[in-house]
């Protein structure tokens, strides 16, 4: 059964990527990439780019309106997500539990549709 | 280059996924394949997923020197939720913004568009080459 990993970070949390805490943040990343990898459960993922770079499309009755910043207008954005294949949602947490903590970080889980097609 | 796009839609759009009205349910079904095909065509997808609707998450808070702290219920307060994503790759922000425009979700939805962080290894081989 697959999942979503959600992680979703503090303006403080998007700030060590680029300072001295940079080499900390990326490597329990990659840590921990490679500790689900090891352990068969790893699908895939991405991280995102800061919530400033983002586009944001507003998809309206016959119109679209563009706008830069990130959806929706909170404190924390979204940094990136994981998608792991495990046997049920305990599994889940127990993996989410394992991502790397930083001071503000929320992980949210959720389950993916099954395939449809 | 390789943008996300993250889809948020409100409720009346995450109940399109089981309408009473088979027509609806099924013109929403339908649609997202069509643009996966489309994507798929144009050698643009990378990957994707749905998901489930916002009562199925379950959010995990920190706490200062104690477990996290596990709740029922989707991270963000909002209107909007997370529905689903595309990874795709593509020239550049333009090209991303107009397959974000041609997403099938319904009225009232709202597409983030976010470039990716390059993939782990050349992240890892650019801040090792780092002073």
């Amino acid at each position: 059964m697959k999942f979503a990993i959600l992680s979703y970070e503090t303006p403080d949390n998007f700030a060590a990527r680029s300072d001295q805490r940079r080499d900390a943040l990326f490597g329990a990343v990659f840590r921990y990439i490679d500790e689900m990898r090891r352990a068969g459960v790893f699908v895939g993922g991405a991280g995102l780019d800061l919530p400033q770079t983002a586009t944001t499309i507003r998809l309206e009755e016959g119109v679209r309106r563009v706008q830069d910043g990130p959806y929706p207008d909170t404190k924390e954005q979204l940094g990136g997500l994981f998608v792991i294949d495990v046997a049920d949602e305990a599994a889940a947490i127990a993996w989410a539990r394992r991502c790397p903590r930083e001071p503000g970080r929320v992980i949210e889980v959720r389950p993916l549709l099954p395939p449809r097609t | 280059m390789n943008y996300t796009l993250l889809i948020y839609e409100n409720a009346a759009g995450f109940a399109l996924r089981d309408h009473p009205d088979e027509s609806k349910r099924r013109a929403y079904w339908s649609a997202w394949p069509a643009y996966v095909q489309a994507l798929r065509a144009a050698g643009a997808l990378v990957d994707g997923a749905g998901l489930e609707p916002p009562h199925t998450a379950v959010t995990l808070r920190p706490r200062d020197g104690a477990p996290q702290q596990v709740q029922d219920g989707p991270f963000a307060d909002t209107k909007e939720q997370l529905g689903g994503y595309f990874i795709i790759d593509v020239p550049d922000l333009d090209a991303a913004l107009e397959w974000a425009a041609r997403v099938p979700a319904a009225p009232g939805s709202v597409i983030e568009v976010r470039p990716n962080l390059k993939p782990a290894a050349a992240e890892a081989a650019a801040a090792g080459a780092q002073p």
